[in-house]
């Protein structure tokens, strides 16, 4: 086969053998993943998994180049599996697999066991967060990448030898004070928050009481000693409660009639009479629907005028103009509820559900006098969209499957040492200047204070006979004899927080393990040291037929690090703070560079699709 | 469609993605931009899979070869099947590319490059054109239309983990917004010897200058016997250069191996690396035997990673060139996936 000549020249045989046996797991089939899926196969991996679960939707097409517009609403990872058989010119075994990756039943720690490599092709933080420790678990080398617009960045993990990718904390979104978003907007992005968080919500969504924090009365009382202003927001969000029932029990037009009259005019006229909320700020100017009754109507029956206002998302609207788009889809919002619907959540993609948020915040923008935005850049902020091209993806993929591939250089089947191969990585981030493209920086060690990898992981492998006959005195007994904990002083947390076992609390010693509750396959049990001279140990329980010898991960485990044991205790928190040493290979960069990479690899989440 | 004529609601959908970060201005300039793409090797499929899905006006693909064996390491348009070996390339390719989008007119045009330099009017109908994978002979030729032509040309090529891009724009002006600083700039001011910035438009209210900047390009032979490149980089930068630079363009003085397993002499790129380290004034000491081996093996090879790399920056310089936004690549990228750098020089 004369096909691979240049993968050998460039691989070389060694590392090329290796590659064509090796089974590989893609995480993500949408930007990124559709350029490294192409690269990856275009290399000769041996075998690929792919796991999405998503489906594809049109604005993917101006990147996602393995989909076409009759794929619409398919699967993206079977449907990328069937595209590159196209140009699966050296026999890659492709295995898709639609679904979460989070799910535990679908993708079993034995299941993740058999990957020699995991590429990470994510757009969300608790899936990359999710994947990161089970590679940390595993000891399996992951390759985490992400872009957002022009930028973008590649990180080699290798468990316990370089950070993960908790390590550095990464940016939350932002969020405001319920003051301002409910009684004093100053920004068009208040405006939408209340429309989607608060407004829509109340209005259409599952019900629950705290109005996703905007309605968190300790929360308003932290913000605010405003008696007038707190009472008011408890009249505003009960009158709400009254409006919901509207949506059942009127027509369209009464519906619409109640929203607009107590939301923009009797809510704002309450808000004028708190002087205290108005000394500095401009006040705002009530909504009077009498005034633009005639017009409405008079558009609302012409189907070219309605259609002409719909047609322009980039535009601007009036205030008529808000009114009508409010009219129609709260029209619309109502008649799902009527029918089969039960609720209605926000979702950018559903154009009633955004022509709603859109035009209630731009009416509550002009009542405040704030700027009115357009549909198209109201889409983005309410439905936190991150601007993504194909080039971008093109580069960083590349640069993913490349340092991924660089791995398979030395023969790691029998040990996990990542010593030497850690030393020869790097992070790669874009970074365009007039003297060069991109920035790399050496990996370091992990961050002692990362609630991830401050811990040790691994398994806890146990057959169902085995759950079934052993107890809890075993399992501590075993945990002493294989990490010599001093005076035997051991304590057990299954699960987020279930204390089953410390030297003050022996009742469950005789159970068999398969009567805690809780105790299966899947669940964390962190095991600590009372002492707290040892680190902790998170095992990942391992419920399987047979398992080789060891129940227990043949580690030693190191000094306690600095960390809190609460903070870690399954949570996926980052640090608070950062201890940022991004090492720039000393001699290519000046200092003002240094602090770009880490300012970037914090601004840089991944692509939403 | 013209430059005027709005974008449609159709293609806004489309493109939201990428609207959003360039803005509506840009998509409408890449929809009038005909571009000519010379080759469509490993690189050339990257290039013209990221400017279909960008939504540029017309791609003309100029390729008369013939598929061989070893096109299928990088080229992902080519059908999974043997028997299309020894056919014209381009044939086979054009639909499978047009059904990335299909608003974008391809043409395909299988004369060879040669024939066309015999009648260069030829290249008056593009706005910009992308050469890969030219020898040296044609890249100087070309490149003597291109200027006489006023068309901006960017040249690229692969080489297993290396790469480079060159380019000869003319002359692109650029409008970046800045922060404005304590001290305004000044119109008129050299940034250095082919920047230029030429207008400064300050707003108050926002504190940001409007700067119109002019970038000029030298042509590309100019670029194979330049004295600047020890003028732009530090003491320490100069003794850890990378060969690959002048390995890449001794690379122009070889010709592609006609059997695919062949390699390049060792000795002979050794002597002429050393000569061009040389003629450049840089540290014959950068060409070790690590990176002989490297480009004596993998000179023309095609990995598609790489590939994917260099085309999707030059694809990117080319969505900026038609932007006007920032300045383009002047006017030598050299990508080296070794030591994961992709300097730019100023040569
Ligand atoms: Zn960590």
């Amino acid at each position: 086969m004369a096909k691979d000549t240049y993968l050998k020249k460039i691989l070389g045989n060694d590392r090329y053998s290796r590659v064509r046996q090796t089974k590989i797991l893609m995480v993500g089939a949408g930007g990124i993943g559709c350029e490294l899926l192409k690269d990856l196969v275009l290399t000769g991996y041996g075998e690929i998994h792919i796991v999405d679960l998503d489906t594809i939707t049109l604005s993917n097409l101006n990147r996602q180049f393995l989909f076409r517009h009759h794929d619409i609403d398919k699967s993206k990872s079977l449907t990328v599996a069937k595209a590159v058989d196209s140009f699966n010119y050296f026999d890659t075994k492709l295995v898709p697999h639609h679904g979460n990756i989070m799910d535990a039943k679908q993708f079993p720690i034995t299941w993740w066991s058999q990957f020699s490599y995991i590429f990470n092709a994510l757009d969300n933080l608790e899936a990359r967060r999710y994947v990161n420790r089970m590679c940390l678990y595993l000891k399996t080398p992951l390759m985490e990448s992400g872009t957002t617009g022009f930028d973008g960045q590649i990180q080699p993990i290798y468990p316990y030898y370089s950070e993960c990718f908790d390590c550095q904390s990464k940016v939350t979104p932002k969020t405001f004070p319920v003051c301002t978003i409910r009684s004093t907007p100053s920004q068009p992005v208040h405006c939408i928050t209340w429309a989607k968080e608060f407004l829509f919500h109340q209005l259409f969504d599952e019900v629950d009481s705290s109005a996703g924090g905007l309605n968190d009365a300790a929360k308003i009382k932290s913000e605010t000693d405003d008696k007038d202003e707190i009472e008011n927001m408890t009249k505003e969000f009960n009158e709400l409660v009254d409006l919901r029932k509207l949506i059942f029990n009127s027509d369209a037009r009464t519906f619409f009639t109640e929203l607009v009259n107590k939301i923009f005019k009797v809510d704002v006229e309450r808000l004028l009479l708190i002087e205290t909320l108005w000394k500095s700020r401009q006040k705002p100017v009530p909504l009077i629907i009498t005034q633009y009754e005639q017009d409405l109507i008079r558009i609302l029956d012409d189907q070219t005028e309605l259609q002409k206002i719909f047609g322009d998302e980039t535009k601007v609207w009036s205030t008529l103009e808000n009114l009508v788009i409010l009219f129609k889809a709260s029209e619309s919002l109502q008649r799902r509820l009527q029918g089969e619907e039960s609720f209605l959540s926000f979702d950018k993609d559903d154009e009633d559900t955004l022509n709603f948020v859109t035009a209630s915040a731009n009416l509550r923008s002009i009542i405040f006098n704030i700027e009115v935005k357009s549909k198209f850049d109201i889409k983005q902020i309410a439905g936190n969209i991150i601007p993504a091209i194909a080039t971008t993806n093109a580069i960083i993929s590349g640069f993913s499957s490349l340092s991924g591939t660089n791995y398979f250089k030395y023969d790691f089947e029998e040990t996990q040492d990542f010593s030497r191969i850690y030393q020869e990585s790097s992070s790669i981030f874009i970074s365009i200047k007039p003297n060069k493209y991109i920035t790399s920086a050496s990996l370091v060690g992990p961050n002692e204070r990362c609630p991830t990898s401050s811990i040790a992981r691994g398994l806890l492998k146990l057959t169902p006979v085995e759950v079934k006959e052993l107890s809890l005195k075993w399992l501590v007994d075993k945990l002493i004899e294989q990490y010599d904990y001093a005076d035997e002083a051991v304590a057990l947390i299954l699960g987020k927080s279930r204390l089953i076992y410390d030297v003050d609390f022996d009742d469950n010693l005789e159970k068999r393990l398969g009567d805690l509750s809780g105790f299966t396959d899947g669940e964390l049990l962190m095991v600590q040291d009372d002492d707290g001279e040892l680190e902790s140990i998170e095992l990942y329980i391992s419920i399987v037929e047979d398992h080789e010898s060891d129940y227990l991960p043949q580690i030693k485990l190191g000094p306690k690090k600095a960390i809190t044991e609460e903070s870690s205790n399954g949570s996926s928190g980052a640090p608070d703070v950062a201890t940022d040493t991004i090492v720039i290979d000393e001699e290519d960069e000046d200092l003002v560079e240094v602090t770009e990479p880490v300012v970037k690899k914090r601004k840089i989440e991944v692509e939403v699709l | 469609m013209s430059k005027d004529e709005a974008l449609t609601a159709d293609e806004i959908a489309l493109y939201d993605r990428q609207i959003r970060l360039w803005g509506m201005a840009t998509q409408l300039r890449l929809r009038s931009a005909k571009v000519l793409i010379v080759n469509v090797g490993g690189v050339g499929t990257e290039i013209v899979k990221n400017l279909v899905l960008g939504g540029l006006n017309s791609i003309e693909l100029l390729d008369s070869s013939v598929v061989k064996e070893e096109d299928f390491a990088a080229q992902f348009f080519l059908p999974n099947d043997d028997s299309i070996i020894g056919q014209p390339k381009l044939p086979i390719i054009v639909e499978k590319i047009k059904e990335l989008n299909n608003r974008v007119k391809l043409n395909i045009n299988t004369t060879p490059l040669e024939s066309i330099f015999e009648d260069p009017s030829y290249f008056k109908q593009f706005d910009l054109i992308i050469a890969t994978e030219l020898n040296r002979s044609q890249l100087f030729a070309l490149n003597q239309h291109t200027r006489a032509l006023s068309i901006p040309l960017y040249a690229t090529g692969l080489h297993g983990l290396f790469g480079y891009i060159i380019t000869d724009l003319i002359e692109h002006y650029s409008t970046p917004q800045k922060e404005a600083g304590n001290q305004l700039r000044e119109p008129n001011t050299k940034i250095n010897r082919s920047k230029t910035i030429t207008k400064v438009d300050f707003d108050k209210g926002s504190n940001t200058e409007t700067l119109t900047i002019l970038d000029e390009f030298v042509p590309i032979p100019q670029i194979f016997k330049s004295k600047e490149l020890p003028n732009q980089l530090n003491k320490r930068q100069l003794k850890r250069l990378s060969a690959s630079f002048p390995l890449i363009f001794s690379l122009f003085e070889f010709e592609k191996p006609l059997n695919p397993e062949d390699v390049i002499d060792k000795e002979l790129l050794r002597a002429k690396g050393i000569q061009l380290c040389e003629q450049y004034g840089i540290p014959t000491a950068s060409i070790t035997e690590e990176y002989l081996d490297m480009f004596s093996n993998q000179a023309f090879t095609e990995y598609s990673p790489v590939a994917a790399v260099l085309g999707g920056t030059l694809a990117q310089d080319v969505i900026q060139f038609l932007s006007k936004k920032e300045s383009p690549i002047n006017n030598v990228l050299i990508l080296d996936s070794v030591k994961s750098e992709m300097p730019i020089y100023l040569l």
